[in-house]
């Protein structure tokens, strides 16, 4: 395809306002690109947009394309919706066969990180704009000299698991062999590869097959939420956390932790620890396998390496109750290999080690641990290795540096000396999508393309790779990264071989690499089919079952045992669920997300437990200082009920500079530990009071249930079976006014809320499909956040250990809505197939719905939110749903827009419609499928089948509002030893 | 001679004015102070008043051209100041027409000399209330929208709206009560017609008396409108605060969903009302020296009034928190609980006192004379009926059925100028009232001054029949 060039005359979009002719224009030139090649966009103001209308796009039909979003070692597929050539909203690929139609909350709001007020829009040497010629050849210069002078060249780099950025990379060090490239994720933990090297020699990043697991263990592993993989592991966990009668199959999970993640609200039975006492439980597990259940040990590996692991004499030293280890261990030992032990990132390589010896015992590995189509993990640099990257810097021995979409200005441990020796070379040269940290510290500016904007494609499993098309023409003067690398290695060798086009040259490598010879279908079919479908599976030998080697697990075990109690207090460090390493701090949607636990928003604080609360006498949202001996960060205390005292839990990715970011939360990086085996967990801090206070954004105040049980139901197996009703037929209740008659169809919905693990995906998903404002910090905690779908979360029993309960609260669309009569201008009605809809135009914004609604489903613009973002945000929209005025009340609508579609499309095809085919946003991202939406009028339909279940309930039922959303009980399955209250 | 007829008490004439009385110095005491150029501290105070009705006016504005967000609103507090404001002020408005039409249909002749300024107070209070519902709404420049016109879109307002149901009866009892209030001063308008010396305001006066030149016809008629109308509103006074009651009984809310609303808001109505009349009297009768007409009497059987309702909200405050109690239902107790004991225990519980507690003062006789004492008490019971509003409202959203989307309503200085500016815009109403329309029923008053002249005749010239005629004996 022609490179489709968007520069409208000499400046491009979105330096001034965008107008309409511009916004037309950019739709026919990116609908261009997403059709076939061939029209080019012309000069402004000699553009008539869509007097011919590009093939495929139909004005009002939406279009999706399939790509891949790479986040750390994930490769995502995602399947794009775009809208007259606009993307819009990003949902998993249906055809992936590891994330089967979902993908992580992060990759949704990437919608927001394309229109990005703040991207860079051209070139830039020292602060002012240039022009592409300029800045390569400044840039060649450089390189050339550096060659010359045998000084090597800097490349720092994310993660690349990319094959055909791997390939660039190679043919650009074929030009300069000088070229010294290092891969860096600064909030990855490395102890897991460490482990993995030493135990097997190399590290092969495992799948965890949480299906296969009946009893699951973790030691401070958040594998549901801030871990990576965790949209595959929230869908395997769930598939065994909803039983359909009290009979069927529901996991068993305890979790190890110290702080209250996401994961451990989840678990079965929860115990507090230390994380640095992770390693030796681990060990103690792995003792009474072998020692009470008969578990073999690996190959020559001899019982007196468990030794030192007596599980009563760990039991008793770190203060846990023996019982419930015990329980732990006999439940591995029933379940054998269906079961799944885990270890977080942030533990030392011995608590990975040791949780590799249980999963060996169990048979877990190789079964529920699958490495068998693994591809090994790029080399990623630690923080010792970018200490010595920063000395070296520091004494000049590089002639030019390359940062190509990373920030080490801001993420590395100790960011003021990095820059100090940054000033060093010579030559700096940024590639990013922002001005950030980093950017700002360099020479040249180069402004890439968005992911939405390239081509590329990336193996994350030996039988899959993904491809990565762009949904749209570059929005401005940039260039996707592998094209200024290959521009770079082009002019270097000065020979025209290299093909620089992104595009044509992941297809040659695809050609000569990846297109299997003897296939029926030529080149040009099976390029079109890999594209479309975004994935291209490949046949694959299985990698042969990983063998231990009994002396690094000695070592390992010497090290768990040699270590000593830890005085003062244990600092956990974790990348946010959110905006992650820091690199989605500009994304609103995702600061404004209350954290799915402790409901913060816009900004980290430090999580202490209530015993340490009362000991240093802070409270929620006093400034502290956390000093770690020579850095310290001073952000606000959050009193966590269920974290581990003597705990403290931080998470990094605050503290950035940037548009929406500044100002926001406190940069964690510098106190991540430059050595050591465990550098994101950090023994011996101290806290003192600062000055003043920081109070927390948080969109939930109040934890406690207050005694009404029935708002959410949280069961035990043995009280699932007490209580489980035989399903009956509903009795509809005297009534008045005679009961509704729904001629067609009557929406429902099901929400399973012991499948749901919280990870709040449904709420991104439901702001980019319904153009759900951003209102920011102020506004948040005065309670004017605008979701329409929020995670309600309760704490049940003791403050110290508590239970979480989850509800997931959304419009009911009540039978007998308080909202709709109480209107007094008819913009609340009820459809005749049971929606309860909000006429916006109508609305004075009386807002008497609202007091009315007992669920608080509803929502206020008390501003208006919508007139004053910055172009190109407002591309972000869905055209499909009302932007809201300022004053007009709004909620969810179950999606009515796809409703209407979906039915719209059925009676077009003069069919009944099928069940399944209308999914609303938030049923769609959910990972966990724990939303179900359907006809209640079928009684076949999976809707109808859920709402009758045994553990159905509706909340407030009391209230008499007939709500049209059935919530499935939550379900836990403790072993007999944990008292529940 | 036949056998004496002796009167029970409450048919006798008691002396309605007091003092040195005489239908010349009602004139100049009512009539004159409209083309007298009043005080250097009328300047003054109406000063400070526009001020604050300035002040509230540029809080609206700011409001309006900004949003509602200015306020303290939230989710869930989605109402706030000013519908706390509105009932406030609709109860304020209720004195006026219970002093002046009860009483009227009482016969209780005592109420002529106070009815003319209860009835302002009853107009001035509802423009305060009505303008409320209209910037409250999230799009202020929609208001019509409330009202059932024809127009192109084909839409009504939904009438099963309580809102609807409110704007009809604050509209009805407004207009009524403005056209009673304008009723009575006809005749008195038409007295200042013959007065003034201007001719500007000569027309002005005979435009506003219709003509009117007393005679026995014009009487005849006069009083039957009177009476009617008198009747009409009495039912109104009932209906338009069970209605406003109705915006939250109507609603599921815990706290707001009782039956008990409709009597109870009308009779805090009434207590708010009197106890806002008692202050302005108090303030009228000192400053412009009508202790003569507005007596101490007066001030002693409104003071009885304040300590009767007084009681009255404390049986209904009981009967609230019984009924509470009695339903079983855990969202209701728990409302109730909270309104004493929770964050803001202190609305409650000044609600508590200022209403109940206070007012019991007034069973001294001597507090119920004593102008200090009824000036706090009254203070008192307006502060405590804004509470109780505040109370019911507020804590009532703020805490219902989800805990976890329990808020807390922090009120913005927006909040505070819009209240302020209501009282400013009322107490601006009112001075402008005083200064030039006259503030005591003349027609109404003379012939109780002629009678109350007729008696002191009588006892000069035969003591024995006056002391016979006070005992009740005809």
């Amino acid at each position: 395809m022609d490179k489709l060039s968007i520069q409208m005359g000499e400046e491009s979009l979105g330096q001034k306002a965008i107008s309409r002719r511009r916004f037309l224009s950019l739709m026919a030139a990116s609908a261009a690109l997403a059709g076939t090649a061939g029209c080019k966009a012309s000069d402004k103001d000699v553009i008539v947009p869509y007097s011919k209308k590009p093939a495929d796009v139909i004005p009002g039909i939406a279009n999706y394309y399939a790509s891949t979003y790479q986040e750390g070692l994930s490769a995502y597929g995602v399947l794009v919706k775009a809208r007259e050539g606009r993307p819009i909203h990003i949902d998993g690929n249906d055809e992936h066969p590891i994330f089967k139609g979902k993908t992580s909350l992060r990759t949704q709001a990437e919608i927001l990180g394309l229109y990005d007020p703040q991207r860079l829009r051209h070139p830039r040497i020292s602060g002012r704009q240039s022009s592409w010629d300029e800045v390569e050849n400044l840039i060649l210069t450089s390189l050339r000299k550096s060659a010359k002078n045998k000084q090597p060249v800097l490349l720092l780099t994310p993660a690349v698991i990319s094959p055909t950025r791997r390939s660039v990379i190679a043919d650009l060090r074929k030009t300069l062999p000088g070229l010294k490239h290092v891969e860096w994720e600064p909030a990855r933990g490395l102890s897991e590869r460490k482990a993995a090297e030493a135990l097997y020699g190399s590290f092969a990043v495992p799948r965890y097959r949480m299906e296969r697991a009946k009893v699951l263990a973790s030691f401070e592993a958040d594998f549901l939420g801030s871990m990576e993989g965790a949209v595959e592991a929230a869908a395997g966990f769930a598939f065994n956390r909803k039983p359909a009668t009290p009979k069927h199959l529901m996991s068993r999970f305890y979790a190890f932790e110290s702080r209250l993640s996401l994961t451990g609200a989840k678990a079965d039975a929860r115990i507090r620890i230390k994380p640095s006492a992770a390693a030796q439980i681990a060990f103690a597990i792995a003792w009474a396998l072998h020692h009470r259940h008969g578990m073999g040990l690996p190959g020559k590996l001899g019982s007196e390496v468990l030794r030192p692991f007596n599980l009563d004499a760990i039991a008793r030293r770190h203060g846990l109750d023996w019982a419930v280890l015990s329980a732990l261990t006999a439940d591995l030992a029933r379940v054998g290999r269906e079961s799944l032990v885990l270890a977080g990132p942030a533990l030392p390589p011995e608590a990975h080690a040791a949780v590799a010896l249980i999963n060996f015992m169990t048979g877990a590995e190789g079964h529920s641990v699958d490495t068998s189509h693994s591809v090994d993990a790029p080399p990623l640099a630690e923080p010792l290795d970018m200490a010595r990257l920063s000395r070296e810097l520091a004494r000049g021995a590089y002639g030019a540096a390359i940062f190509c979409e990373t920030n080490p200005s801001y993420g590395f441990v100790n960011a003021d000396e990095f820059n100090h020796d940054l000033a060093k070379t010579p030559m700096k040269i940024f590639l990013g999508l922002q001005e950030d940290e980093t950017a700002r510290r360099c020479d040249v500016i180069l402004p890439i393309n968005h992911w939405l904007e390239s081509w590329n494609d990336f193996e994350t499993s030996t039988d899959l790779l993904s491809l990565q098309q762009p949904l749209v023409q570059p929005l401005y003067d940039t260039r996707q990264t592998e094209e200024i690398l290959l521009d770079w290695a082009k002019e270097l060798t000065e020979s025209s071989e290299i093909e620089t086009e992104p595009r044509q040259y992941l297809m040659a490598r695809w050609r000569k690499e990846v297109y299997p010879a003897g296939t029926p279908a030529s080149f040009d079919q099976f390029w079109t089919a890999a594209v479309c479908d975004g994935i291209l599976r490949r046949q694959a030998v299985s990698r042969p079952l990983r063998r231990m080697r009994p002396e690094a697990l000695k070592d390992a075990a010497r090290s768990a045992a040699s270590a000593e109690a830890s005085t003062g207090l244990e600092l956990l460090l974790e990348p946010d669920l959110k905006v992650w390493d820091g690199r989605y701090a500009n994304i609103g949607w995702l600061q404004e997300l209350p954290d799915p636990v402790s409901k913060v928003c816009w900004g980290n604080y430090l999580a202490i437990s209530p015993e340490d609360s009362k000991k240093f006498g802070v409270s929620d949202g006093d400034s502290v200082s956390v000093a770690d001996g020579t850095q310290n960060a001073v952000l606000p205390i959050l009193v966590q009920p269920g974290q581990a005292e003597g705990t403290a839990f931080a998470a990094l990715g605050y503290g950035r500079k940037g548009d929406v970011a500044e100002g926001i939360g406190t940069n964690m990086f510098p106190l991540v530990a430059d050595d050591g085996p465990a550098p994101f967990l950090r023994l011996g801090v101290s806290i003192s009071r600062a000055a003043g206070r920081q109070p927390l954004v948080r969109s939930q105040k109040e934890f406690s249930t207050q005694g009404r049980g029935d708002i959410v139901r949280l069961w035990s197996m043995d009280e699932y079976r007490r209580n489980a009703k035989p399903p009956k037929d509903e009795k509809e209740l005297a009534t008045l006014y005679g009961n509704p008659e729904w001629p067609e169809h009557k929406w429902g919905m099901a929400v399973d809320l012991s499948a749901c693990v919280g990870c709040a995906t449904c709420q991104i998903s439901c702001q980019s499909e319904n153009n759900i404002p951003v209102v920011g910090p102020e506004q948040v905690s005065r309670g004017r956040i605008m979701h329409w779908v929020r995670s309600d979360v309760y704490y049940v029993g003791p403050k110290e250990n508590p239970e979480l309960a989850h509800s997931l609260i959304m419009c009911q669309q009540c039978d007998d809505a308080p909202c709709e009569p109480v209107c007094p201008v008819s913009a609340s009605v009820h459809s005749s197939d049971g929606l309860n809809e909000q006429v916006y135009n109508r609305c004075i914004g009386v807002r008497y719905c609202l007091a009315n609604c007992p669920y608080i489903a509803r929502r206020f613009n008390f501003f208006d939110y919508t007139s004053s973002i910055k172009d190109p945000l407002a591309l972000a929209f869905n055209p499909e749903v009302t932007v809201r005025p300022r004053g007009v009340a709004e909620k969810c609508t179950f999606c009515v827009q796809r409703i209407r579609n979906g039915t719209q499309i059925a009676k077009d095809q003069n069919r009944p419609l099928r069940d399944g085919e209308i999914v609303p946003a938030c049923a769609v991202a959910c990972p966990a499928d724990a939303i179900v939406f359907g006809d209640l009028k079928d009684p076949e339909s999976r809707i109808s089948k859920l709402s009758r279940s045994d553990r159905g309930f509706k909340v407030l039922e009391e209230v008499g509002t007939r709500p049209a959303v059935t919530y499935l009980a939550e379900l836990k399955n403790p072993p007999k030893e944990v008292r529940r209250v | 001679m036949s056998e004496a007829i002796v009167l029970p008490p409450e048919l006798r004439l008691d002396p309605i004015v007091e003092g040195d009385v005489s239908i010349a110095g009602l004139d100049q005491h009512v009539l004159e102070l409209i083309e007298t150029k009043p005080p250097r501290s009328w300047y003054i105070a109406i000063a400070i008043t526009s001020l604050m009705a300035l002040l509230g006016f540029s809080a609206v504005g700011y409001m309006i051209s900004t949003g509602i967000g200015t306020m303290g609103n939230n989710v869930p507090v989605v109402w706030g100041f000013l519908i706390v404001n509105f009932v406030f002020w609709v109860g304020i408005g209720h004195a006026g027409t219970l002093i002046s039409v009860i009483l009227l249909l009482f016969r209780q002749r005592w109420r002529n000399a106070i009815c003319r300024i209860a009835e302002a107070v009853t107009v001035f209070a509802f423009i305060c209330a009505m303008m409320f519902p209209a910037i409250h709404i999230g799009r202020p420049w929609l208001p019509h929208w409330l009202l059932p016109y024809p127009n192109e879109r084909d839409l009504w307002p939904d009438f099963r709206s309580p809102l609807i149901w409110d704007v009809f009866a604050v509209f009805t009892y407004f207009s009524v009560s403005v056209f009673f209030w304008y009723l009575g001063l006809i005749p008195d308008f038409a007295s200042l017609r013959g007065r003034v010396k201007s001719k500007i305001k000569r027309a002005i006066f005979s435009v506003l008396s219709w003509g009117w030149v007393g005679d026995a016809r014009h009487w005849l008629q006069y009083e039957q409108a009177y009476l009617l109308l008198a009747g009409l509103t009495t039912t109104l006074a009932l209906s338009v605060h069970s209605i406003v009651s109705m915006d939250f009984a109507a609603s599921v809310v815990p706290g707001w969903h009782m039956t008990i609303f409709p009597p109870y808001f009308v009779v805090g109505a009434a207590f708010s009302g009197f106890a806002g009349v008692v202050l302005v009297f108090a303030f009228v009768r000192t400053t412009m020296k009508l202790e003569n007409y507005i007596t101490m009497r007066h001030m002693d059987l409104l003071n009885k009034m304040v300590l009767f309702l007084s009681c009255v909200m404390a049986y209904a405050y009981l009967m609230e928190g019984f009924t509470a109690w009695y339903s079983s239902n855990d969202f209701v107790r728990y409302i109730f609980v909270n309104y004493v004991f929770g964050d803001q225990w202190w609305a409650g519980c000044l609600t508590i006192f200022c209403n109940c507690l206070l007012p019991q003062l007034l069973w001294v006789p001597k507090f119920r004379r004593s102008v200090p004492i009824m000036v706090l008490v009254s203070s008192g019971v307006t502060l405590g009926m804004w509470m109780e509003r505040y109370t019911i409202i507020i804590l009532s959203l703020h805490r219902d059925y989800l805990p976890a989307t329990w808020g807390i309503y922090k009120p913005t200085p927006v909040d505070w100028g819009i209240l302020l500016g209501s009282i400013g815009i009322f107490l601006t109403l009112l001075l402008l009232f005083l200064k030039n329309i006259p503030l005591i029923a003349a027609w109404e008053v003379k012939p109780d001054i002629v009678q109350e002249l007729a008696r002191r005749r009588t006892s000069a010239r035969d003591p024995e029949r006056a002391r016979l005629m006070e005992t009740g004996h005809v």
